[in-house]
């Protein structure tokens, strides 16, 4: 049984689009990926997995069972909102044990422990905390219950990249604990460092779902080169090269393929520089989305 | 029982100022029953003015001059603003989370839907059930201070009954008006806008008899305070509609909620 699982899950609003056919599963003790540009429909997937709107058709389900029809599976899951919002005459601590008194456990220690990585005041009210402050409250709220499933929507948006840093390092020590993570995301880099497989949503509907480890050694290349005389495209007209880029006697461009092709074509250019370098998965990724357009 | 517990708190401070409202209008309303009762020329004006001018005061047919009459008066002002009260708060109660947009953090909870609707309307029931002892007791203590006839405590606690109902029909009508309306932030307004509309037809029935069967619109007129200032207590049969109509309001409250899309 996959810990999530999303089967033809399509959602409109209205006339407008939502999410179409999205198929996931996500396996238990992964760290899964969920990457597309705003308005993609990330939320909206999350928000129809929470129970928080119904499918238009497909279903979606957490440990083999769905949130509307059975709300107490989801106290195995912790959530943090894409933006957090909280009862604003409330103080961090009240808030805090509020969100625990669901759980019917004691977690007064965790509340603790995680506000001091955090660095979280949590006599604060609430009102008072900047943004950062507040995404800080809403990730301290999402573990303190120690879920088995943790679910982030656009996590680090708002933090500070020491607080960044502290975040993946808490979310890695859950994981490592055997806490199955789905991480929703635009910036590549964030999600690069942590997942093990990642999904590309686009326009509502999953274009592409691979291990991150094939996604990195698919054999892309970034070459950048610069030669003797002016270098053309037509130099490197070869299948599997993308996002070529000439400024003059200098290229550069995604390649994917038979590197010895490549090496070939190379071979007939006079240079004076080259470099072969792993992509990062953003130029993969704008790959994927540039190419469609 | 966290939520309900919750609600409670958050609609604390709100409930001491309607209650204090509540006291103070109490308190000004019975003072000027010396000037109503005092008899001579001032209850000669009362008598002379012509019926549709009683009707709008409120006065009707009442003898506004006996504390019993006077108290029917007052007491429409009474019942407006506790109606006020419960609609504003049902309709809030249960709009709030997605007005303040704490909705994807409560919903997110293992809670059913309809766990937080019961503790939601409990909560509110108990904010009403405030609100309606405030009255009775502010009412109780003043016109006893006033009245120098006979006694009407028991007809008080008929009329407060009564206003128990009325505010439970309009609690749970504003807390459907959240749950079936699409977007949060107009049901408290469109419910303010049906009170009003319910009260405007309870004057306009004032005025026309034969207008009567438009208070099927309006709880205001579901309860004859004339027959309980006459000794008549309560209708039984209407109490009973009157309270099928607050359940089936609060029963669709809960069908509605639960297929609700909410807007995050």
């Amino acid at each position: 049984m996959s810990v999530i699982e999303l089967n033809h899950l399509t959602k409109h609003y209205g006339k407008s689009r939502g999410i179409t056919d999205v198929n996931l599963a996500v396996e238990e003790g992964e760290i899964f990926g969920f990457i597309g540009p705003n308005g993609a429909g990330k939320s909206t997937t999350i928000r129809t997995l929470l129970g928080l709107i119904y499918p238009t058709s497909g279903s979606a389900t957490v440990f083999g069972k769905s949130c509307t029809e059975h709300p107490k599976i989801r106290k195995e899951l912790g959530y943090l909102p894409s933006e957090v919002f909280y009862y604003d005459n409330m103080r961090v601590i009240d808030l805090l044990k509020y969100s625990a008194s669901f759980y019917k456990k004691d977690c007064t220690k965790r509340i603790r422990e995680l506000a001091e990585v955090m660095d979280l005041d949590l006599k604060k009210r609430i009102d008072d905390l900047s943004f950062g402050n507040k995404k800080k409250v809403g990730i301290v709220q999402g573990l303190l219950h120690e879920p088995k499933l943790i679910i982030l929507d656009e996590p680090t948006s708002g933090l500070d990249p020491l607080m960044q840093q502290k975040f993946f390092e808490l979310i890695a020590e859950e994981n490592r604990k055997g806490a199955t993570v789905f991480f929703s995301s635009h910036i590549l880099s964030e999600v690069q460092k942590m997942c093990s497989r990642v999904a590309f949503i686009k326009e509502g509907e999953i274009i592409k779902l691979e291990k991150m480890s094939t996604l990195q050694e698919n054999s892309y290349k970034r070459i950048s080169m610069e030669a003797a005389a002016a270098i053309r495209k037509a130099d490197f007209n070869l299948t599997g090269v993308s996002n070529f880029e000439a400024n003059g006697n200098a290229a550069k461009f995604i390649f994917k393929g038979n590197i010895n092709t490549m090496m070939k074509a190379l071979a007939a250019v006079e240079l004076r520089n080259l470099s072969v370098e792993e992509p990062d998965l953003e130029e993969i990724f704008m790959h994927y989305y540039v190419k469609e357009d | 029982m966290n939520i309900f517990w919750r609600e409670l708190k958050a609609g604390r401070k709100g409930l001491i100022i309607w209650s204090v409202c509540m006291f103070l209008l109490i308190v000004s309303g019975m003072g000027k029953y010396t000037a109503y009762s005092s008899g001579g020329a001032g209850s000669e004006v009362f008598n002379q003015l012509p019926s549709p001018v009683k009707a709008l005061m409120g006065i009707g047919s009442l003898d506004v001059t006996v504390m019993s009459g006077y108290y029917a008066l007052l007491f429409l002002y009474v019942e407006l603003t506790a109606a006020i009260h419960a609609v504003l708060l049902g309709s809030s109660i249960i709009a709030k989370e997605e007005r303040d947009k704490t909705a994807e953090f409560l919903l997110a909870k293992p809670v059913s839907r309809t766990i937080i609707v019961t503790s939601k309307l409990l909560a509110a029931l108990v904010n009403i059930a405030v609100l309606n002892l405030v009255t009775l007791f502010s009412s109780l203590v003043m016109v006893a201070a006033y009245n120098k006839g006979t006694d009407i405590s028991a007809e008080i606690a008929l009329f407060l009954f009564s206003m128990f109902i009325v505010q439970l029909i309009f609690l749970t009508f504003g807390a459907l008006l959240s749950a079936w309306m699409r977007h949060p932030k107009s049901s408290g307004a469109a419910a303010a806008g049906v009170l009003i509309g319910s009260f405007v037809v309870s004057k306009i029935t004032d005025l026309n008899e034969r207008l009567a069967v438009l208070n099927v619109l309006s709880p205001f007129k579901y309860f004859s305070y004339n027959r309980i200032v006459a000794g008549g207590g309560l209708s039984l049969g209407i109490l009973i509609l009157a309270i099928l109509l607050a359940a089936g309001m609060a029963a669709l409250t809960y069908f509605f909620y639960g297929k609700r899309e909410l807007t995050l």
